[in-house]
Parts: structure tokens; C-alpha cells; sequence
């Protein structure tokens, strides 16, 4: 039946990427919750949140909230909170509650712009999306909103969108990341949302490129080309301890699961390492412009253990969190976790 | 402002419950999300939330019926748990939140969940979320659908986080679901039912002592329950002892249905407290319950911290096994401190802030939830006792007092004290 999960928990959802990418962008970020999506936003999906404060708060919905539709009482909370701790920017992020009564974000956004004098984005998140969607409605809106001037090309600095520990597996700045982008010749890398904060997002027209690292950033990559000019391309490290046993796929027919542009990154360095043949498939975004004939959009967990057997493979490379869904599939499995699916960080 | 707000114990019990300043109300502002407020945001993610709640009956299953976000922290049941293969999702997608649609799909997921269980389910617990509160859907019908297209009994339990401070909190009702398939069973006069918690009172607890020299044999907790049939048997409980306000209800539905009388307990720390109310228990129960030994074993835990550390401060959370207020108060007739307290104020907890006004007017209480905790600045203090209090005093020793094994009691104290001991001594905190 489709739509149900019988040997899979859920994945993370829309307004966890869209929290998670902008989390450390200096904003009250308001879930728009009775309290349990914060709780799992914060809890589960942001594993930033153990290490320090962060002004990310539930707007503490209660049902005649949500049956009068009280948004104005929402934004007076809002600007109570502004007043008392500052911020550079709000945002309001959706869960299931304003997707069923119909919330109306557009007008959120306004209301909040009017009382609280700073700029407000508004994801209308709706929980039943993944994190990839709200992770990219997110970044647009943030760029959208604060990348206003046209600078010029500093040669020396590349952007990079699509950043998370959803999809990096991380939760250090950089982490390791921008020596690796380093090394491909890319500059500076400025990881906007880790590492990289609200300043560098207002300059990054500067950017002599984007490289998109997962394909949350896809969409803001293409808004930044449209607006500056600026190119993209996707690549993504590959953690060193999956990278070091990639040899193990040689020979082998080869299916990875995962985040499209880490997965593109892995088949193009297991080819490399004599790897039969490497197919993607991913749960996430499948864009059409960054995928390969053969991969495939997984949408539901009879599809893996099908596509397993139809595809006669006979290595995996995937979060170990999926393997109760490969059905009888017996051949080598090498572990590459995925926050976004199992909430386990990534080895370094 | 740059200050996290905080009101003294003097000032707030002058205000009195009905004049509780809207800083310390959740509902006038924001929710702040800190490690510290997550039992608030998220009760699930530590300890009981309604979905561990809800497979408190032995041999049964969920189907968790919503948005997929709702069932995002269960992945924290790790494989191979006491929650294997017992956890299933019917995800909703755009146009089931909006049209009600995924309803017609519960019978058929319920039959498919129970074929791919290695052994026949004992009951399907059926668990909707806010989607579900805000479209009005009549979950008794839809169980009874699914429960004809299955054949095994099937529950609704609901995860309603828009109403937990309505008349019927999430945490509330799931405590009754969970004894609503017990039926009708001649009562025994020995038996009784310990219930409140989803875990065990821990195992040295002198309740379990005293009832049983009271002539109680008999004692349950669904917790304990390794059987479908054992469970079957709180039915025939001569009372029920409630440890838990939020079993309340449940006790009163198992009154009026089974004719379970019950009686209240409260968790409490003072321990003159204790005796008296186990002196009225035992007024009840028509019998005197001697329990000298373990209050002088409380006793003993109390003099050896004392004398250890007399006037030691304490910070107190009230993300622990206690009434925080009840707690401190306790800490400051035995002759300790208590600098801070991180609690939800209400009308129940102002017989201890009375009290707690007059011996410490100056002890500071925090909301966990307000949005200024975000500039809270620790204080020095000797332990934090609570998750919260531990997450706010990093550089002391603490001890988290919020183990699933239920303090209760003397023992509950003389245990609390022991750790209080040992923390202070440098040693692993509980």
C-alpha cells in the first residue's frame, strides 16, 4: 500500500530543512506548531542544537488557535519575542496544523514585516513533504531576501548551497568540506548556513560560482544564476570513511541510495575504482539534470527490495537504516548514513 | 533585554495563582526550544510520549496514522529493542490532510500490518495526530472498521498535541485506552493495581512491602505485564492506587465500569509527608502500616548528606521524577538550599510556594519555555538535579533523576539522597 511504512521510520520532514538551513543564520526561526514538531525538529533532526542556544522556538499552538485561525495573536507573540532577545530576521515554518486550516504564509510574512520592522521569511512547510523541499524553499526565500546587491566576482570565493547536517552528515562548520572543495580548485568555500552566516549570504553575488552539495540548493543556485550570473555545479565530498572502502565495489554492479549529488559523487569515484556499473536511486529530489539514465526516485519501500532484485545488484551503498527493506537482498551493503533518513551523523 | 526572567519565591506567592505573571504562562508566549523544554515540545523524546504509552499492552502494535514529521522521532526506538517490529506508519500526502481521504485506507493498512506481524497482534493501537483534531474524525468509527476488516481489536489513541491543556490531554486519554480492553472479572480482595506510570515503582520501593503486610498479595502494573493474559488480570483488582494525577481519569473509567475503586498517592520527597500519607492509606485499607524501617533508612540517607554537605544549593529542573516545587521544598526544610527552580507554575503547586515563600523568599523560578531562557547565565550551585537543571549547569555536578524505574516513597527519597551524595562526591551521577 502506498503510503505505508511497514519496515522504515519516516524520514526527516520539510520543516526540518527548512529550520536546518537556516539555523545558524542569527534569526528566530518560529516552528508553527502545537509543540511536537519543534520537539522533533530540535530533538531530532538538528543535532546543532545539543552544542549551543539557538533562537528557534514553537508558537505553542492550541486547537481554538487553530480553529480561529488567530495569526494575529501568533504575530503579537512573535514581536514580543523580538522585542526581548533581537534578531536580524524571522521566519515562520509550517508543520501540518496551518497546512489543514489553510494558513495563509504570504500574509503572515506581511503582517510580521509590519510589526516587527525586520525582515520575515515564511516556509509553508506542511510535514508531509521532505526535508529536501522546505531545505530549498528556505534557502531561495533567504537569498531572495537578503542577496540584493550585485557584486563583483571575488575569483577566490565559490558559494555553497544545499549545506545541512540533514544531508552532510556533520555538525561542525566546514567540516572538512571546504578543503575538499578546496582541492577541487574552488576557492574559498563559503557553506552558506554552516559556517557561513547572514553577512556572506547579503555578498553572495561575489561568488565566482555555486557549487550545490545536495539538491536542497539546487533551486537557489539556479535563482542565483538568474539574479547575478552567477554558474553552479553540484559535487559533494565523500566522507573519507566510505571513500576508503569504495575498492570494495570493484567489479560489482552497484546501487546508491542517498542524496542524488553525494550518490553522483560516490558512482563517479567507484567507476573510477573499477565498479561494474553504479546506478543512483534516492528518496529525496531526483533532478532530472543532475541524474543518469538508470537512476530512479524511490517512493516507496516494496520499490527498493523490487528495484534490488530487478537490478540484479550486487552491492548496495546506503544507509544501513534501510537494509530491513531490501527485502532478500544478501550481497555486500557499505553503510553510508544519511542524517535526513536514519538521523546518524556521518564518520569524518 | 538580556536577562532570562525569573520571579522569587516570595514575589510569586504574593501574586498568588491567580496573578501568575504571563512569563511563566506557556500560552501568552512563544515556546522556547531548548534540550531543557524538550519533554515539553516533544514528550516522547524522552521517556513516555503517547506512542511508547500506547504499546503498553503486551503483544500490541501501532499504526501511527499522519503526516510523516509525526513519526520522525521514533526512529529513536533503535532495532532490537522492546519496540521491534512493533511500529508501523500510514503516511498522509497533501490531499489526505486536507479531504480526511487516508481514513478510507485504515482497514485495508490495519490487515496489512497485522500479516506482516510474526505473531497475531493483541490489539492495534490506531494513533492520529493534530491533522486528525482539526478534521473532527470520529476514530471509534473508524476503529470498528478496522477492527471488522482485521479481526483483532483495534484502539484509538491520540497524539493531539493542540489539546494538551484541554480537558482531555494526549497523556491523559492514552492512560485510559490502555486499560479500556480490560473486562469484567470477579474481584479479588488481595489484589490491587499500582497505576500512574508506564514503568515499574523501582524494585526496592516499600510500598510494594507494606501492601503486602497489609494483606494485599496481588499487587500489578501494566508495566510488569508480560502476557496479554496477565494484563487481562488487573481486571480483578479489589483497588487501584494511582501514583499519577493524569490517571485519574482512567481510574475513574475503571470504577465506573469494573467497579475498581481507587485511591491517590502523590510523589512526594517530604519525608513527614510520606508517612502521613501512608498513614491515611493504611486508615483505607482498615490496618496500620508500620513503616519505621524505611523512613529510618531515609533518615539515615538524609543525616549522611547532611553531614557531608550541610547547606548545600541546589538548582532543581522539573524534568525529573518530582514536583519540583515539592522537591525544593522538601531540600530546604532538611536545612539545604535551593537557588533556582525551573518549573510550570500552577494552582497545584502554590501549597508548596506558600511554604517554600517563607523559608528561601529569595529562590529564583525560571519557565523553562519563556524565550528569554535563551540568555540564561548559570549560577553556581552544588548538583543540578533534573535533565533541565543539568542542561543549565553544565559545570556542576548533577544528578538527572528521571530514570524510567519510578522513585516513589522513602526509598524513592533515601534514593534521590544517595545520589545527591555521590554526585556531590565526584562520583558518576545518576
Amino acid at each position: 500500500m502506498k503510503g505505508l511504512l511497514r519496515r522504515l521510520t519516516p524520514f526527516a520532514p520539510d520543516q526540518s530543512g527548512a529550520a536546518a538551513a537556516l539555523y545558524e543564520l542569527g534569526g528566530i526561526l518560529v516552528i508553527c506548531d502545537a509543540g511536537g514538531c519543534a520537539g522533533n525538529v530540535c530533538g531530532f533532526d538538528e543535532p546543532r542544537w545539543f552544542q549551543s542556544r539557538s533562537a528557534i522556538f514553537s508558537a505553542g499552538l492550541r486547537d481554538m488557535d487553530a480553529i480561529l485561525g488567530r495569526d494575529d495573536k501568533l504575530i503579537g507573540k512573535l514581536q514580543s519575542a523580538a522585542e526581548e532577545i533581537g534578531a536580524a530576521f524571522a521566519a515562520i515554518i509550517g508543520t501540518p496544523v496551518p497546512a489543514v486550516i489553510g494558513t495563509d504564509f504570504r500574509a503572515l510574512r506581511r503582517m510580521g514585516e509590519n510589526r516587527l520592522g525586520i525582515p520575515v521569511l515564511s516556509i509553508p512547510a506542511t510535514g508531509v513533504r521532505l526535508y529536501d523541499e522546505g531545505a530549498a524553499e528556505a534557502y531561495v526565500q533567504l537569498f531572495e531576501t537578503f542577496a540584493k546587491e550585485k557584486l563583483p566576482p571575488d575569483a577566490g570565493v565559490a558559494g555553497v548551497l544545499g549545506a545541512t547536517p540533514l544531508d552532510m552528515g556533520r555538525t561542525d562548520p566546514g567540516a572538512g568540506i571546504d578543503e575538499a572543495l578546496r582541492a577541487e580548485g574552488a576557492g574559498r568555500a563559503l557553506l552558506y548556513g554552516m559556517g557561513a552566516g547572514l553577512d556572506e549570504v547579503k555578498r553572495a553575488s561575489r561568488a565566482r560560482e555555486n557549487i550545490v552539495v545536495s539538491p536542497a540548493g539546487l533551486p537557489a543556485a539556479k535563482y542565483l544564476e538568474e539574479t547575478f550570473g552567477t554558474p553552479w555545479r553540484a559535487a559533494c565530498p565523500i566522507p573519507a570513511a566510505l571513500e576508503a572502502r569504495l575498492g570494495e565495489l570493484s567489479g560489482r554492479r552497484t546501487l546508491v541510495v542517498h542524496q542524488q549529488v553525494l550518490a553522483n559523487a560516490v558512482r563517479g569515484r567507484a567507476l573510477s575504482m573499477g565498479a561494474a556499473s553504479v546506478d543512483a536511486a534516492t528518496w529525496f529530489t531526483l533532478a532530472p539534470e543532475l541524474a543518469q539514465p538508470g537512476d530512479v526516485r524511490l517512493n516507496t519501500e516494496e520499490e527498493l527490495s523490487q528495484l534490488l532484485t530487478a537490478g540484479h545488484y550486487d552491492a548496495v551503498v546506503a544507509d544501513a537504516a534501510l537494509r530491513p527493506a531490501a527485502g532478500e537482498y544478501d550481497g555486500l551493503w557499505l553503510d553510508a548514513p544519511h542524517f535526513a533518513v536514519s538521523g546518524r551523523l556521518m564518520e569524518p | 533585554m538580556s536577562e532570562a526572567y525569573s520571579i522569587t519565591a516570595a514575589a510569586l506567592a504574593a501574586l498568588g495563582p491567580d496573578d501568575v505573571p504571563p512569563e511563566l504562562i506557556s500560552g501568552t508566549h512563544l515556546i522556547y526550544s531548548s534540550p531543557a523544554a524538550l519533554a515539553f515540545n516533544s514528550p516522547g523524546a524522552q521517556g513516555f510520549g503517547v506512542k511508547r504509552a500506547g504499546l503498553a499492552i503486551p503483544g500490541s502494535v501501532m499504526l501511527l496514522v499522519s503526516p510523516g514529521c509525526c513519526g520522525r522521532n521514533t526512529g529513536a526506538l533503535r532495532p532490537g529493542g522492546d519496540y521491534d517490529g512493533r511500529m508501523f506508519y500510514l503516511l498522509m500526502d497533501d490531499t489526505d490532510i486536507v479531504t480526511g481521504r487516508h481514513l478510507t485506507k485504515i482497514p485495508d493498512a490495519v490487515r496489512e500490518v497485522c500479516a506482516v506481524c510474526k505473531t497475531p497482534p493483541t490489539v492495534v493501537m490506531l494513533c492520529i495526530t493534530c491533522v486528525d483534531a482539526l478534521l473532527g474524525t470520529d476514530m471509534d468509527r473508524v476503529c470498528r472498521k478496522a477492527q471488522a476488516a482485521a479481526g483483532v481489536p483495534v484502539l484509538p489513541c491520540y497524539m493531539y498535541a493542540l489539546t494538551r491543556e484541554g480537558r482531555l490531554p494526549p497523556m491523559t486519554s492514552v492512560r485510559q485506552t490502555v486499560y479500556s480492553l480490560l473486562q469484567k472479572r470477579p474481584r479479588q480482595s488481595d489484589a490491587c493495581n499500582i497505576t500512574g506510570y508506564f514503568s515499574p515503582l523501582r524494585d526496592d520501593c516499600e510500598l510494594y512491602a507494606l501492601l503486602r503486610r497489609a494483606g494485599v498479595r496481588q499487587i500489578r502494573e501494566l508495566s510488569r505485564c508480560q502476557t496479554f493474559d496477565e494484563y487481562l488480570t488487573l481486571a480483578e483488582a479489589n483497588f487501584n492506587l494511582v501514583l499519577d494525577p493524569e490517571s485519574r481519569v482512567a481510574a475513574s473509567d475503571l470504577e465506573e465500569r469494573l467497579g475498581i475503586p481507587s485511591v491517590e498517592l502523590t510523589r512526594l520527597y517530604q519525608l513527614d509527608k510520606i508517612e502521613n500519607q501512608y498513614r491515611l492509606l493504611g486508615q483505607v485499607l482498615g490496618v496500620e502500616l508500620d513503616d519505621r524501617e524505611p523512613k529510618e533508612r531515609a533518615v539515615q540517607a538524609l543525616d549522611a548528606l547532611r553531614d557531608a554537605y550541610p547547606g548545600a544549593v541546589f538548582a532543581v529542573g522539573e524534568c525529573a521524577n518530582a514536583d519540583p516545587f515539592e522537591l525544593s521544598l522538601a531540600l530546604c526544610r532538611w536545612g539545604f538550599g535551593v537557588s533556582e527552580i525551573y518549573g510550570t507554575v500552577s494552582a497545584a503547586n502554590f501549597p508548596y510556594l506558600r511554604q517554600l515563600a517563607r523559608l528561601s523568599p529569595e529562590t529564583k523560578i525560571f519557565s523553562n519555555l519563556h524565550p528569554t531562557m535563551l540568555y540564561y547565565k548559570e549560577t553556581p550551585c552544588a548538583a543540578a538535579i533534573g535533565r533541565d537543571a543539568a542542561w543549565y549547569h553544565p559545570h556542576s555536578p548533577s544528578v538527572l533523576w528521571a530514570e524510567e524505574r519510578q522513585p516513589f516513597g522513602y526509598a524513592g527519597a533515601q534514593a534521590l539522597l544517595e545520589a545527591l551524595l555521590a554526585a556531590l562526591g565526584g562520583k558518576d551521577a545518576v
